[in-house]
């Protein structure tokens, strides 16, 4: 289970896709993140980056988090009712994960 | 978190951010250096990247353990030259918690 030991693991989740509001076509597909518990730190900032960056950064953080290092393509059939027409998207499935570089999460 | 992590904590499989001690050289140009042990914070947070289906296609929750309280220290450090002081400022952790890398103040690093 996700989480039991420390360290950054494939974790699977169950993707449903719609391809409009109200659902007309769907699909659902597993597909796996990377979850975990990487090592982090931080402490009194060296006297150099204390002068680079003119004595604001005062605190270093030296850390790592869980990311997708390996990726692939995953194609998810979407079914339609009553229509034998259906459209396939793509979306991504992790294949390795890795405790890594943290980056600016986006939302 | 306020738990302090100390020797009795089984390290390798501690999660979480917890304060710890840390020491280290207090050095600048014009001073010789001190030995300074102090609090600072260490752990492991929960972090993921899951795959959606919008741009930029990977969602991601990237925490690291730092400060979240902190005490302004001062130490003096041996042996300045006359026309430098010889006084040198450092954050003591009084708590640490999991939340993004602020560029604002922090140093933002991997290793």
């Amino acid at each position: 289970k996700e989480g039991q030991t420390p360290g950054c693991h494939l974790y699977p989740i169950n993707v449903t896709i719609r391809s409009d509001r109200r659902g007309t076509c769907k699909g659902t597909h597993l597909v796996y993140a990377c979850v975990g518990y990487c090592e982090s730190s931080a402490f009194p900032s060296r006297y150099s980056v204390l002068v680079a960056s003119n004595f604001t950064h005062n605190i270093t953080s030296a850390s790592r988090c869980c990311t997708i290092s390996k990726d692939a393509k995953v194609k998810v059939r979407l079914d339609c009712p009553r229509g034998r027409h259906y459209d396939e998207i793509e979306i991504l499935t992790a294949k390795a994960c890795r405790c890594d570089m943290c980056r600016k999460s986006r939302y | 978190a306020v738990l302090c992590v100390s020797m009795t904590t089984p390290l390798q499989s501690f999660r979480g951010c917890a304060v710890r001690e840390f020491s280290f050289v207090a050095q600048k140009p014009g001073c010789k250096g001190l030995h300074i042990t102090t609090e600072a914070c260490w752990g492991r947070c929960h972090t993921w990247e899951r795959p959606i289906l919008e741009p930029p296609f990977i969602h991601r929750h990237h925490r690291v353990c730092t400060y979240s309280r902190i005490r302004h220290m001062m130490a003096r450090l041996p042996g300045c030259l006359p026309n430098v002081s010889s006084l040198y400022h450092y954050p003591m952790a009084l708590q640490c918690h999991c939340t993004f890398c602020s560029m604002e103040d922090t140093e933002c690093q991997t290793f």
